[in-house]
């Protein structure tokens, strides 16, 4: 929650108010070791930062509950909790319990710096999920991206995608940030945001709508030379407009100026975008990155733009039309405008929340009584168990998730 | 084409959805398809009840049947769609009331405990999974198209039906106001009882039978209604199409109903319908003043509704030849047409 600045904690902040309208719900301070007593469900919400979410992993793995996975990609937290603690056993055993022997080796190499740490370098191969699937009794994620990494991982309980929850919109005016066509990009300036290749399509675009600027809003990464790469591409003060971070009613007010929202990345650790999020719901038309949860937004709403070595090319052809066809940036704005009121309105969001916390509580209780009660009757016709038929009617409860 | 008309049964119990089903199989072998119902009986109570014995349709094998395959199977209301098959087409009647907008109603089934409240959802569950395997999903109405959405995000077609086969008629308008349905809580018959106590020249006709007559009889008895509210019991087809031919207007105000027949059979007769402004589904149809009287849902605006209809019953005529027009336009040759394209 906030003060702490996340992504997680804003999505929080705006949720727990609709969650505590509709249920009896009480906030675990930062450090808590258990639930209150008398808790029906626990819910954790867990993300990537080791600083702001191990403390919640460790209540979770003292008493399991349902999580909430903001990221699939968990490297960078379960490296903060094991070597982090100076637990490097801790470490070589979650790389070998999810990717074996070379995991292990890996790891070990890692520890002794002989090779770069894996959750800098490659963390999407390595994403560790199950450090904390193993103790969730079920799932809530945003994407169908997320669902099915965590079906492949073997995580067996009952997962529920949830759309990410729309803020309401203040009410304060645009802030234009150049006369001409503007195109938008909120959050961290550095190369995992896809920005060389953005500008390198921006400068493109410029070539053809002298007129157009590139507005980037967020702090620059350490070690990112932003200035360095403009000056190579030509891209000077006229075309392009900088600003750090900013507070949130100039961050709603800047992104209600903008004609686009650009929100690129590579690698994607699975999680959902909070500035896509924004668009959406200001009617912004989105150019996004092919991949994880963008690809799943429908294509009247956002242009995708695969990764791959036409990259630039694409990225520059979405962004000149979009520049160049106020038509179709009114007819996609409203498209996603639409989306935003039907899927990540904050109280459906909080409705899925109460119907999946109330599945966790009771539904236990609930498939056993299922079970039970369908044993019981293909005993009275001597099904046993561990026979052909005893399976199908296994795989047929299964298939509508009344399995246990 | 092979078709398969899946729904659930409830032993001893006869309504709109039987009828809709008997009469789709009908209209479907009229247009020389081999067709067959498959029913299972249901029971939803006690506790996980509902769950097991919707479960038993996820054990019909229906690929084929004596050999051959079965092309298509229509499946119409909770729990039929559970059934497994290749081309599943479902034509919506309703979901499991109860687990949705009767949920928290004195209708509702479920508890506070955390029990109940997972069972909910687990019937949610089973919409959102075997809804979901469908091949094509169609509604009877737009109020069960919205429900659906509203509470699994599908979207269903809105394909309505006709209502049952009668020999539909006009003979006039005499002074009493005719209830057709089941006589559950949800239909309310007793705001119309009701209204009668308010409205001492209304005379009602209640046709049909169920576990709330007992009640509602007492009712009309306590307001010292005998011999103005007449419960005719379960009526034979001739005898329901005289009462329509014959009635003033036809009353039908269910709690937010899904759509049901009633309306489009007392167009048919040229009736105009008497309904409430929360009944749901029949306000499609239902528009005040255009083809009957919308009120709100109490027995006073009732009574003055029915006593404005016994007092212009040359508008009531008008009102009842435009619910014809509006009943006319669903044909079976459409509704099949789409169902099987």
């Amino acid at each position: 929650m906030p003060p702490e600045q996340s992504g997680v904690a804003d999505y929080s902040a705006l949720l727990v108010p609709a969650l505590t309208a509709r249920t009896d719900l009480v906030v675990a301070r930062r450090g808590s070791r258990k639930p209150p007593r008398g808790t029906d469900v626990a819910l954790y919400h867990v993300g990537n930062n080791p600083d702001a979410h191990g403390w919640i992993v460790d209540a979770l793995r003292r008493m399991p509950g349902v999580v909430v996975l903001h990221d699939f990609v968990l490297h960078h937290l379960v490296a903060g909790m094991t070597v982090g603690r100076r637990d490097g056993h801790g470490y070589l055993d979650a790389m070998e319990r999810e990717h074996g022997v070379v995991g292990r080796l890996l790891a070990h190499g890692v520890l002794d710096k002989r090779i770069p740490p894996l959750w800098e370098s490659r963390p999407e191969d390595f994403p560790l999920a199950g450090f904390v699937l193993e103790h969730a009794t079920g799932l809530i994620v945003h994407s169908r991206t997320v669902h099915d990494r965590a079906r492949t991982a073997g995580f067996g309980g009952p997962i529920r995608v949830i759309p990410h929850p729309a803020w309401p919109v203040p009410e304060i005016p645009p802030e234009q940030a150049a006369p001409g066509p503007v195109i938008g990009c909120f959050g961290v300036v550095n190369s995992s945001k896809r920005i060389p290749e953005l500008l390198r399509a921006f400068a493109r675009v410029r070539e053809a709508s002298p007129d157009a600027t590139l507005l980037l809003v967020g702090p620059t990464s350490p070690g990112f030379d932003l200035e360095r790469r403009l000056q190579r591409l030509g891209l000077g003060d006229d075309g392009i407009v900088r600003e750090g971070w900013v507070d949130e009613r100039r961050l709603w007010a800047l992104m209600a100026g903008v004609d686009v929202c650009v929100n690129l990345r590579q690698p994607t650790m699975g999680e959902t975008s909070g500035s896509v999020v924004r668009a959406l719901t200001l009617g912004r038309p989105l150019v996004v990155s092919d991949v994880g949860w963008f690809s799943e937004l429908p294509a009247e709403v956002a242009l995708k733009v695969p990764v791959d070595d036409r990259e630039v090319e694409t990225l520059a052809a979405a962004l000149e039309l979009l520049v160049s066809q106020p038509g179709v940036r009114a007819e996609m704005g409203a498209a996603g405008a639409a989306l935003a009121r039907r899927e990540h309105d904050l109280g459906r969001v909080a409705d899925l929340y109460v119907a999946a916390l109330e599945e966790a509580a009771g539904g236990r209780a609930v498939g056993d009584a299922v079970v039970r009660d369908v044993s019981r009757a293909a005993a009275d016709v001597e099904i046993a168990a561990d026979t052909p038929e005893a399976r199908e009617i296994a795989r047929r409860l299964a298939e509508i998730e009344l399995g246990r | 084409m092979r078709v398969a008309v899946c729904r659930p049964q409830v032993p001893f119990a006869r309504g709109g959805v039987e009828i809709f089903t008997d009469r789709l199989v009908e209209e479907l072998r009229a247009r020389d398809h081999d067709v067959d119902l498959v029913t299972v009986p249901f029971k939803w109570y006690p506790g996980t009840r509902v769950l097991t014995q919707a479960f038993l349709w996820r054990l019909l094998d229906l690929d084929e049947a004596d050999g051959r395959p079965i092309d298509v199977v229509v499946a119409t209301k909770f729990p039929s769609y559970l059934v497994r098959h290749r081309d599943k087409r479902v034509w919506l009647v309703h979901q499991f009331r109860q687990a949705y907008e009767l949920d928290g109603t004195p209708l509702g089934q479920f508890g506070d405990s955390t029990e109940e409240r997972a069972l909910r959802r687990k019937v949610q569950g089973l919409d959102r999974v075997a809804l979901g395997e469908a091949t094509r999903l169609f509604a009877t109405s737009r109020n069960v198209a919205d429900r659906l959405d509203a509470s699994t995000g599908l979207t269903a077609e809105v394909l309505p039906h006709p209502p049952q086969e009668l020999d539909y008629r006009c003979e006039g308008y005499e002074s009493f106001v005719l209830s057709v349905g089941r006589l559950d809580r949800t239909k309310r018959v007793d705001l119309l009882i009701d209204a009668a106590g308010l409205d001492s020249s209304l005379e009602v006709v209640i046709a049909g039978e169920g576990p709330d007559r007992e009640r509602l009889q007492a009712l009309a008895r306590q307001r010292g209604l005998d011999g103005r509210v007449r419960f005719a019991g379960r009526v034979s087809d001739g005898e329901l199409a005289d009462l329509y031919g014959r009635c003033l207007g036809v009353f039908y105000a269910p709690v937010d109903e899904d759509f049901g027949m009633v309306p489009f059979e007392a167009f048919l007769s040229e009736k105009p319908v008497l309904t409430t402004t929360d009944a749901g589904g029949p306000l499609e149809v239902v528009a005040h003043g255009r083809t009957g009287v919308v009120v709100a849902p109490d027995a006073e605006a009732l009574a003055r509704a029915t006593a404005w209809l016994r007092e212009h019953r040359e508008e009531a005529a008008q009102l009842g030849r435009a619910g014809k027009a509006v009943a006319t336009e669903v044909t079976w040759d459409r509704a099949i047409d789409r169902l099987l394209a």
